[in-house]
């Protein structure tokens, strides 16, 4: 596509005396310039980390498990997990409020404001919110 | 001389796959100054693109095993660049006190200041006109216009269809156009 001509060509930016050349010499000294040492890792070694995590999860799960078997009487758990269950649920239900949800709801159903927005503007939006180009032209 | 026609890629491909230190090397002294130009039409700032830039090559460096010879070094390096960029800008507006989007009051306020713009009030004007592009929008403009890359290289870059850059791109030209104009 040829260049617009409401917008200036030329490079505005300047750079120090010799920039080029020197950090040329910088990024080889960090790179090329620098040894590297190579050394064989055993398997064990490569993942020791993943595997003392993984554990001391496994550990802490079996003495958990362990603990709770010998301190629970038998059949207390069941009784306990259907109570809590009941609970919760009742309480989410009392938290609502249904009749303030319902006018909520139709006033979003039977609005017809739509504010006036162009084509435009809803993509540089959706640029601003980092939603992929290929998305939003694939809808225009 | 459009960055688009030089292509020594198959030349450092086969260094590199010879001599790696030297591949690299004729890598670095074929590609670093395009690559600041790019990078640095994004950060603005010199001292920022420095950063970026060498941070480029040493990711690069770092990753170099993992380069398939069969994709083009130029994208490769184009897209580390890329990012080095983009991570710099998203730091600085996690730093800083005031957004990037009028040059003249965030030359005023950084250490660098002016120092290394050199351009005349035409010039300021598009530079502010590019920084109210979304993000996105403003690294395809700045490949296209400025670059004069190909959209087949863009899309490789960028990971975006051939068609969304051209629209993109279009939608840019206009936008800057109308905000130079206008002001």
């Amino acid at each position: 596509m040829k260049k617009s001509d409401n917008i200036p060509d030329k490079n505005p930016f300047k750079v120090p005396k010799n920039y080029f050349e020197e950090v040329n010499s910088k990024i080889i000294s960090a790179t090329t310039g620098a040894e590297t040492v190579i050394r064989k890792v055993s398997i064990f070694n490569r993942f020791r980390t993943s595997i003392l995590v993984a554990a001391s999860i496994a550990g802490f799960i079996l003495i958990s498990y362990t603990a709770i078997k010998l301190l629970t009487p038998a059949g207390v758990n069941s009784r306990v997990s259907e109570t809590l269950k009941e609970i919760s649920l009742d309480s989410y239900i009392n938290d609502i409020d249904l009749s303030a949800l319902e006018e909520n709801a139709s006033s979003l159903i039977l609005s017809e404001e739509v504010p006036d927005v162009s084509k435009k503007d809803i993509i540089d939006y959706l640029l601003n919110e980092n939603v992929d180009l290929n998305d939003i032209y694939a809808q225009l | 001389m459009k960055l688009s026609s030089i292509r020594p890629d198959d030349n450092i491909s086969e260094l590199l796959k010879t001599d790696l230190n030297k591949g690299f090397r004729l890598l670095i002294e074929t590609y670093s100054q395009k690559l600041y130009w790019h990078i640095r039409r994004l950060v603005i700032l010199h001292e920022d693109a420095d950063d970026a830039l060498q941070n480029t090559f040493i990711n690069a460096w770092k990753s170099i095993g993992n380069f398939r010879s069969e994709s083009s070094v130029y994208t490769w390096l184009y897209t580390i660049a890329t990012n080095e960029a983009l991570a710099l800008i998203k730091k600085r507006k996690r730093n800083a006190t005031m957004s990037i989007d009028d040059l003249t009051n965030y030359f005023a306020s950084s250490r660098e200041g002016s120092t290394w713009f050199d351009g005349d009030e035409a010039q300021m004007k598009l530079q502010n006109a590019i920084l109210k592009l979304p993000e996105k929008q403003r690294i395809v403009f700045n490949m296209k216009y400025f670059d004069e890359m190909t959209y087949e290289d863009m899309s490789k870059v960028l990971k975006t269809s051939e068609g969304a850059l051209k629209a993109s791109y279009h939608h840019a030209v206009k936008k800057i156009e109308k905000i130079i104009i206008n002001d």
